[in-house]
C-alpha cells in the first residue's frame, strides 16, 4: 500500500526495519522528527530503548555505548549536533562499533540559517575528528531511497565494524512522497559483535593490539590495526558502489550532483549528462575517473563551496568548474543560468 | 591478569580502590558474565583494564553516558564506573547531573585525588582553594565542587564518601553502593602522592593516609546529608511526587436579594447612547461605567459590554478582582 511519508520518517522506519533496537537523540530541526518517531515506537514496543539525551556528546555516546552492549543503534542530528559527535565518532571508529549517525545537513557553520538546507558537511564526516579514520557515507536523494539506504547504512555498519553516516538535507528530510514500504525487499545484515558480558575484553579508544592490551609506543601495532581497519573498509565499500550515471548523447559536459541538487538538475538531463554518487565517501575514484574520461566539461552542482568538487579533483587529477548553491538557495533557473555562465567562457 | 603490570606510581591509591572493588565483586559473586566494568580518561580511567571483565574505556567524560546506555540494553548485566573526580565532575559534570537524574541502576566509583595526575598535576575541580598546582602557581583561587551537595540535591539518591586509608568502611560502602538500587555514587578520597603530595610537602603516601585521618571522620547511622569532614553514607529514596493541585470550583454565593437580570436584559445595558455598561460575572453583575477603560466605548479589548464574562477570565491577562472593585447591581437569572 502506498502512503505518503516523509524523509524522516523513511529514515526512522529504515532503522527499524534492519533491527535498530535503540536511539539517542537530542533535539534539532531538522531531525527533530526522527527523535519524536523513536519516542512514540518506544512506548509501543518495549524492547526498542529510547534515550532523550543532555546534548548530542551523549546522545553519541550512547548510541555507541549500546551498540557494544548489543543492540543495533542510530542517531540523528544536523550540522552543529553533527560537530559535537564527533568525538564518539572516532571512538566509535577505534572501539569498532557498528552504528548509524544519520546528518541531516542544513546551512553552517555554527547556528547557520536554521532551517535552510545545505550540502556543506562532506569535509565533517571525513574529517571531524582527530587522527586517521575511513567512514563510510552515504546520500540519499527521494524517500524511498531515505529507507533503502537506511538499511544499507546498517548492513555496512555490520559489515565494516563502524560507525556509517547516513546523509540527508533539510530538504530531503521534510520531502513528502509516495512510497509503498511493504514491497521494498531487502537484505538484512544480522548482528556481527559479541554483545558487552561475554568475555575479558577491553574496549578502549587508545590504541591497543588485537587482545584489547593498551599498546600507547609502538608504532608497529599501530600501523597493522589501521591498514586492517582501513582495508576492512574498502572491501565493505566496495559491496556498495553505488552511483546512478544518466548519459546523455552529443553532451560534452557533464554535471555532478547529489541529494537533493541531483533531483533539480534531473530536468536538464537532455541537454547534460548527469552523474550522482550515493555513496560519497569513500571517494568513488575508480567510477569517476572511468565516467569523467569522455568529457570536456565537468561541473559539479552542490550545497557548499565546492567541498566534493574538490574530491572530484583529486580523483580525477582535473580542474572542474563549480556551481556552489549557497545559503539554501536551490532554485532551478539560478542553477540553470549559473551552468550557462560556466560553458560561456568555454567554446562549446 | 595478562594486562599487568599496571601504569600507576608507587605509593597511589588507586591500587587499593583497585583490588577492594574487585575483592567486593569477588564476595558478591559477580563474574564477567553478568558485570561490566566502564571508566573514562585519566589514570582512574585505566582501572577497568585490568579487571577479568569486560571493560569499555571511553572518552574524556562520557563514562556516565556510556554506562547508562549499556544499563538500558542490558538490565541484566550489573555497570560498575571506575573514574575519577576530573572525568566525572569536570568535562562529565553536565552527565553526572543528567543521569543521576535519570536514575539508572549503576553504581560510580569516583577515585577522588583532588588533582588532574596523568597530565602532571593540574588544578581541577576538587582541587581544595589555596593548593599549589601546576596551572594554581600562588593557590587554587576557587572553591572546590561540592560533589556531596550537588548530588544529594533530590531524592532518590545514594552518596558515600569514603578514603582508601579506612579501609573497613571503604569496604562497606563500596558494597552498599553495589548492591543499591539505581545510581549510586562513591566519592572515594584517594591520594596522589607523586604528583599532588610532593607539591604539599609529605614526603610518603603513608604521611597523606594519616593526612586524610585527620580531615575526616566516620559517622555512623543513616544521614541525608554529609558534612565536608565526614565519611559516611548518605542516601533517600524517592519522594512521593507533589500532586498536581486540583481546580475546586467555588460556586459563588449569590444574594437573592439582587435584582435580577436575564442575558437580553443584559445585553441593553452595552454602553452605547449613554447608557451604564453592565457586564456578568460569576453570575453576578457588575457596573463598569466608572471603569476608565470602558468608559464611552462599548468594549474594551476583547471584552463586550452587555455580556457573562466569566469565560473571558480564563484567557485574560488579570485576575479577578480587578471585577470585584465595581458595585454590583445584580444578579444573573
Amino acid at each position: 500500500m502506498k502512503q505518503l511519508i516523509s524523509g524522516n520518517e523513511a529514515i526512522f522506519r529504515g532503522a527499524v526495519r534492519a533491527g535498530a533496537s535503540y536511539f539517542a537523540g537530542y533535539p534539532i530541526s531538522p531531525t527533530s522528527e526522527i527523535l519524536q518517531q523513536a519516542a512514540l515506537y518506544s512506548e509501543e514496543n518495549r524492547e526498542f530503548r529510547f534515550l532523550q539525551a543532555e546534548d548530542e556528546i551523549a546522545a553519541a555516546i550512547g548510541t555507541i555505548s549500546a551498540s557494544l552492549a548489543g543492540a543495533k543503534a542510530f542517531t540523528a542530528t544536523s550540522g552543529p549536533g553533527f560537530s559535537l559527535m564527533q568525538e564518539a565518532l572516532g571512538w566509535g571508529h577505534v572501539v569498532e562499533a557498528p552504528c548509524v549517525f544519520v546528518n541531516s545537513m542544513r546551512v553552517g557553520p555554527s547556528t547557520g540559517m536554521p532551517t535552510q538546507p545545505a550540502q556543506s558537511d562532506l569535509l565533517q564526516i571525513k574529517a571531524g575528528s582527530a587522527g586517521d579514520y575511513y567512514p563510510i557515507a552515504f546520500y540519499p536523494n527521494s524517500v524511498e531511497e531515505c529507507f533503502r539506504l537506511t538499511v544499507t547504512a546498517f548492513n555496512a555498519a555490520e559489515e565494516s565494524l563502524s560507525p556509517v553516516i547516513l546523509l540527508a538535507d533539510a530538504f530531503l528530510s521534510h520531502l513528502y512522497e509516495l512510497v509503498d514500504l511493504e514491497s521494498i525487499d531487502i537484505n538484512i545484515v544480522p548482528r556481527s559483535k559479541e554483545p558487552l558480558g561475554s568475555g575479558q575484553r577491553l574496549f578502549t579508544g587508545t590504541a591497543h593490539d588485537k587482545m584489547g592490551n593498551v599498546k600507547t609506543n609502538d608504532p608497529e601495532i599501530y600501523r597493522a590495526w589501521l591498514w586492517e581497519v582501513k582495508d576492512r573498509h574498502d572491501r565493505v565499500a566496495e559491496k556498495y558502489p553505488s552511483f546512478e550515471y544518466l548519459p546523455c548523447k552529443n553532451s560534452e559536459t557533464l554535471l555532478i550532483a547529489f541529494g537533493i541538487t541531483s533531483r533539480i538538475v534531473s530536468s536538464l538531463k537532455d541537454r547534460f549528462s548527469i552523474f550522482r554518487p550515493i555513496r560519497i565517501y569513500p571517494v568513488l575514484e575508480k567510477e569517476l575517473l572511468e565516467v569523467t574520461q569522455s568529457y570536456r566539461h565537468i561541473i559539479v552542482v552542490e550545497g557548499s563551496d565546492g567541498q566534493y568538487a574538490s574530491w572530484v579533483e583529486c580523483a580525477i587529477c582535473r580542474k572542474v568548474m563549480k556551481v556552489p548553491c549557497l545559503g539554501g538557495g536551490f532554485k532551478f533557473k539560478w542553477i540553470q543560468s549559473q551552468i550557462e555562465e560556466c560553458l560561456k567562457g568555454t567554446d562549446r | 591478569m595478562r594486562r599487568f603490570p599496571h601504569t600507576w606510581c608507587p605509593g597511589c591509591g588507586i591500587g587499593a580502590v583497585l583490588k577492594n572493588v574487585a575483592m567486593v565483586i569477588k564476595e558478591l559473586g559477580w563474574n564477567y558474565q553478568n558485570t561490566v566494568a566502564v571508566s573514562g580518561i585519566g589514570c582512574s580511567g585505566r582501572m577497568s583494564g585490568y579487571m577479568n571483565l569486560d571493560a569499555v574505556h571511553t572518552p574524556h567524560g562520557r563514562v556516565l553516558t556510556a554506562a547508562e546506555a549499556i544499563k538500558t540494553v542490558r538490565p541484566d548485566l550489573n555497570v560498575i564506573v571506575l573514574s575519577g573526580d576530573g572525568d566525572l565532575a569536570s568535562i562529565g559534570g553536565n552527565h553526572l547531573l543528567h543521569t543521576s537524574r535519570r536514575n539508572p541502576d549503576i553504581t560510580v566509583l569516583c577515585n577522588d585525588n583532588e588533582i588532574y595526575g596523568l597530565t602532571g598535576g593540574q588544578a581541577g575541580p576538587t582541587t581544595p582553594k589555596g593548593t599549589k598546582t601546576l596551572t594554581s602557581p600562588r593557590g587554587e583561587p576557587y572553591l572546590p565542587l561540592r560533589l556531596g551537595r550537588m548530588l544529594t540535591l533530590q531524592p532518590p539518591y545514594f552518596y558515600a564518601r569514603t578514603t582508601v586509608y579506612h579501609l573497613n568502611h571503604f569496604k562497606t560502602c563500596i558494597r552498599e553502593a553495589l548492591l543499591w538500587k539505581g545510581f549510586s555514587f562513591v566519592d572515594i578520597i584517594s591520594d596522589c602522592i607523586e604528583l599532588n603530595g610532593r607539591r604539599l610537602g609529605f614526603k610518603t603516601a603513608h604521611q597523606m593516609f594519616k593526612w586524610f585521618d585527620e580531615r575526616f571522620h566516620i559517622v555512623k547511622g543513616e544521614r541525608d546529608h554529609l558534612q565536608e569532614n565526614e565519611l559516611g553514607i548518605a542516601k533517600a529514596v524517592v519522594e512521593e511526587a507533589p500532586k498536581p493541585i486540583e481546580k475546586v470550583e467555588e460556586k459563588p454565593e449569590i444574594p437573592t436579594d439582587l435584582k435580577p437580570f436575564t442575558l437580553q436584559e443584559l445585553h441593553h445595558f452595552d454602553g452605547t447612547g449613554g447608557k451604564s455598561i453592565y457586564i456578568a460575572y460569576k453570575g453576578k453583575v457588575y457596573d463598569l461605567s466608572t471603569s476608565p477603560l470602558f468608559q464611552g466605548e462599548k468594549r474594551m479589548r476583547c471584552h463586550l459590554a452587555g455580556k457573562d464574562l466569566t469565560k473571558d477570565m480564563d484567557i485574560a491577562p488579570h485576575g479577578e478582582d480587578l471585577v470585584f472593585k465595581f458595585p454590583v447591581v445584580g444578579r444573573l437569572k
